[in-house]
């Protein structure tokens, strides 16, 4: 493959995360884009093309099943915009798609936008109401998108000795740096106790071990690094993005060559950016990581599937403290999917403005100090796509 | 005691369960027996047949009446076979019947399937002589969803006693040759003078040990009373099935008995404990649940039509270079990345690899858990458990043996929808 063209994320912006219900689909749009486009300072008129993540219009308000969704709350028109769908990889995928515009030179400045509007209808009408009642009646009829990550967290305690609060050892970390992130749905510290005594989900997986229902939405704008105006901007440049997909939505399920224990589309996804990046020892080589904590459970074999350790030590990384704010290599300082909460097409770009922001010295009192690298991640379906983004100074 | 089936289970469900392992080659035709249809201008048979993978366009037959359509049914494939128009039958029936709330602790019913195949060639028994005598009169029936009963002192003498004083007349055997009477009728206790007059003696009537056990049946229950008899070692067994009119048979035993089928059913159960649970297992079986009412589930005819090989029959593909066995369909092995694949019958049991319960999906009985299964043999699937009123008494763990069985999942108001789940083995 080709050295690709340095991309610069040159302005970011993100919403408040919460239960907006004062906030429409637009609302949002406009509120992530105006702060990207002003941290730029660009005019809305320089963008050449743009990206729109979202993930679930079915199930939240009908919104963002094309781009057209994007161009109407911004009046930004005459321009291609395309709808990017890929779960929980959609942001990532839609930085992605920008990056590789700027590079095949289709245009000079490239917005990429995720927004999901999810608490429109009540919990059980969106996420749970798609597992019942759409899909295929019958193949994994009985699984919410918990129960699908859930056996994989059974299948961890079962062969590399993981226990229960190993898992939720991840809830009380990420609500710990939740509590500094005045952006999070969720800002409060928890206990061990209050996490494993919340309702039962999907064994072992309780309700603080899973991620709320929330609205909200991200926003970066983009440029070829050698486009950088050094006077203007502050850029952050992306080293490398790898997006796998390796499985399907049914087949985790159905095929016998599965352990349960790891993901491949991490892995992959993981390998291509690291190379792209030059990575060979991630847990040397990274100063933060933003991973993908729908469930607790993830994060912890995430740990593994980037490389931060070997197979079965996950345990020891969330044990010895190690990805805590001030351990060796903070993940999710900005309280992770678990305290900002998960509005699906918002979540890859709103992990890429905290590293950006950590990157530029701006996290306030959640700051990882000397932060030089930094990485996202995000897992699809049930663990089917993958994507991974290194981030730079 | 009486049976009671589980939430997810019906008629077709029981059907199938007890046809299943029954061998399958070489039959024509299918009659089903029922006295709680599910189904109306939809046949029962012709639904089995297609889930039992039987040719289409054999004889498929329903009996939707009463509750002696169980021999009716017998009746019929009997006669069909001797005419020499069909040589293997397979005659089902089923009931399942909820009385009114209240009075479930007096009505004596409960639910169970049966099936006989029926053939020329030499079984477990042979029917000897069958005939039905009709009835004109009928003690209990009902109108328009009305129940209708006249002066039992009347009905009994107008209705059973006519009935069974009639039919006797006709000379089958030598009343002394049958090693049991079986009588299936709830006038059963009134028939020992009508028989002694007729030249029979009381001690032939078979001991009834299978009512009390599982309560009566309904349309099954003749045919289930003949087998507990067949597998009591009986020889020479006269039946008699009385509804508004009689069926009898003359039946001779042809085994030992070796088979007891019947016997093992009845040694496997689980015991509701309450009245309380056993409303809660009646309520649960209308698949809504408090916590979410669900509307209506994404499922077509047309997709279970063209998937019935993968859904319904257990079809696997094998790949031919690594021996992966695979339960959907694919263009190549993940494993080893090569296209040849052979179609494989995968098995109905297995391992559990992996599991979770599941607190938030609708459920008779929440949680319900999920479980992937290694299959014997090879193959993977991944189902929900049933029977699991007291989840404590069947925990799932990894490892464990488990069994497929056809169950009702989810059902919208348009029709049911029928696939597999695990339970432990």
């Amino acid at each position: 493959m080709k050295k690709q063209t340095d991309i610069a994320i040159i302005g970011i912006g993100v919403t408040k995360f919460g239960e907006l219900f004062h906030q429409s689909y637009d609302d949002l749009v406009r509120d992530a884009a105006l702060q990207a486009v002003n941290d730029a300072q660009i005019s809305m008129d320089d963008i050449g093309a743009a990206w729109l993540s979202t993930a679930f219009p079915e199930i939240g308000v009908f919104k963002g099943r094309s781009g057209m969704d994007l161009c109407e709350p911004l009046s930004m028109y005459n321009i291609p915009v395309t709808r990017v769908s890929n779960y929980c990889a959609s942001g990532a995928d839609a930085i992605r798609n920008a990056a590789n515009a700027l590079r095949a030179g289709e245009c000079d400045v490239a917005m990429a936008l995720g927004v999901e509007k999810l608490r429109d209808r009540q919990p059980q009408d969106s996420i749970v109401k798609m597992m019942v009642e759409y899909g295929h009646p019958f193949l994994q009829k009985g699984f919410t998108a918990a129960g699908t990550f859930a056996v994989y967290a059974n299948r961890m305690m079962h062969e590399f000795g993981v226990t229960r609060e190993d898992i939720s050892a991840i809830s009380v970390k990420n609500h710990y740096h939740g509590s500094f992130n005045k952006k999070a749905h969720h800002q409060k510290c928890c206990s061990l106790e209050e996490v494993m005594l919340s309702p039962m989900v999907s064994d072992p997986l309780t309700v603080m071990d899973s991620c709320p229902t929330t609205d909200g939405a991200a926003c970066v704008i983009m440029v070829r690094a050698e486009d950088v105006d050094k006077l203007k901007h502050n850029p952050i440049f992306i080293k490398g993005i790898g997006l796998s997909v390796s499985t399907g939505w049914d087949l985790p399920f159905f095929d016998p060559n599965h352990d349960f224990l790891s993901f491949e589309a991490t892995r992959t996804a993981a390998k291509m950016a690291y190379k792209q990046a030059g990575i060979t020892k991630p847990i040397d080589e990274l100063d933060l990581i933003e991973v993908h904590d729908c469930f607790s459970i993830v994060e912890l074999l995430t740990y593994e599937d980037l490389g931060l350790c070997g197979k079965g030590e996950a345990k020891d990384l969330i044990r010895g403290n190690e990805t805590r704010l001030g351990g060796k290599i903070p993940v999710n300082v900005s309280g992770g999917l678990l305290s900002c909460g998960h509005p699906v097409g918002a979540t890859g770009i709103r992990m890429v403005v905290e590293v950006a922001n950590h990157l530029r010295g701006n996290a306030g009192e959640r700051q990882v100090k000397n932060a030089k690298r930094g990485l996202t991640h995000n897992i699809g379906g049930p663990g089917a796509i993958a994507s991974v983004i290194i981030l730079e100074k | 005691m009486k049976a009671v089936c589980f939430s997810d289970e019906d008629i077709i469900t029981l059907a199938y369960q007890s046809v299943r392992d029954i061998p399958k080659d070489n039959i024509d035709g299918i009659i089903f027996a029922t006295a709680t249809p599910v189904f109306h201008n939809r046949y029962h048979a012709s639904f089995l047949a297609d889930y039992l993978n039987l040719p289409q366009g054999i004889l498929a037959l329903d009996f939707v009446n009463s509750s002696r359509s169980g021999t009716d049914a017998l009746l019929l494939a009997n006669d069909l076979i001797d005419s020499g128009k069909y040589q293997n039958i397979l005659v089902v029936s089923a009931d399942v019947d909820f009385p009114g709330i209240g009075r479930e602790l007096s009505t004596p019913f409960g639910h169970a399937a049966c099936s006989i195949l029926l053939g020329n060639d030499k079984g477990l028994a042979e029917i000897t002589f069958a005939k039905s005598f009709s009835s004109s009169f009928a003690e209990e029936f009902s109108y328009k969803d009305k129940y209708v009963q006249y002066d039992p002192r009347f009905s009994r003498d107008a209705g059973f006693k006519n009935n069974i004083t009639s039919l006797l007349k006709t000379p089958v055997s030598d009343p002394k040759s049958y090693d049991a009477i079986v009588l299936n009728s709830l006038y059963a206790r009134m028939a020992g003078g009508i028989f002694s007059k007729a030249g029979f003696d009381e001690k032939q009537f078979a001991r009834d040990t299978l009512t009390s056990k599982i309560g009566n049946t309904g349309a099954p229950h003749a045919l289930l009373l003949l087998l507990n008899e067949l597998e009591n070692g009986k020889k020479n067994i006269l039946l008699a099935d009385y509804t508004n009119g009689t069926n009898i048979f003359e039946i001779k035993s042809k085994s030992a008995g070796e088979r007891k089928s019947l016997q093992e059913k009845l040694s496997n159960y689980d015991l509701v404990n309450s009245y309380q649970d056993y409303l809660l297992l009646r309520k649960a079986g209308n698949f809504s649940s408090v916590k979410y009412k669900t509307k209506e589930m994404f499922s077509s005819e047309m997709m279970q039509e063209r998937e019935k090989d993968t859904l319904l029959y257990l079809k696997g593909l094998k790949c031919e270079h690594c021996g992966t066995m695979y339960y959907l369909k694919s263009a190549r092995c993940k494993k080893c990345k090569t296209d040849k694949f052979s179609e494989v019958q995968l098995a109905n049991t297995g391992t559990v690899y992996a599991v979770t319960s599941e607190h938030y999906f609708p459920a008779s009985f929440p949680p319900i858990t999920m479980v992937v299964i290694d299959l014997d043999g090879g193959g993977r699937m991944t189902v929900q458990q049933t029977d699991t009123m007291y989840p404590e008494k069947n925990k799932l763990e990894i490892g464990s043996k488990v069994k497929l069985v056809l169950r009702k999942m989810i059902e919208n108001d348009a029709k049911p929808n029928y696939f597999w789940k695990a339970i432990q083995l």
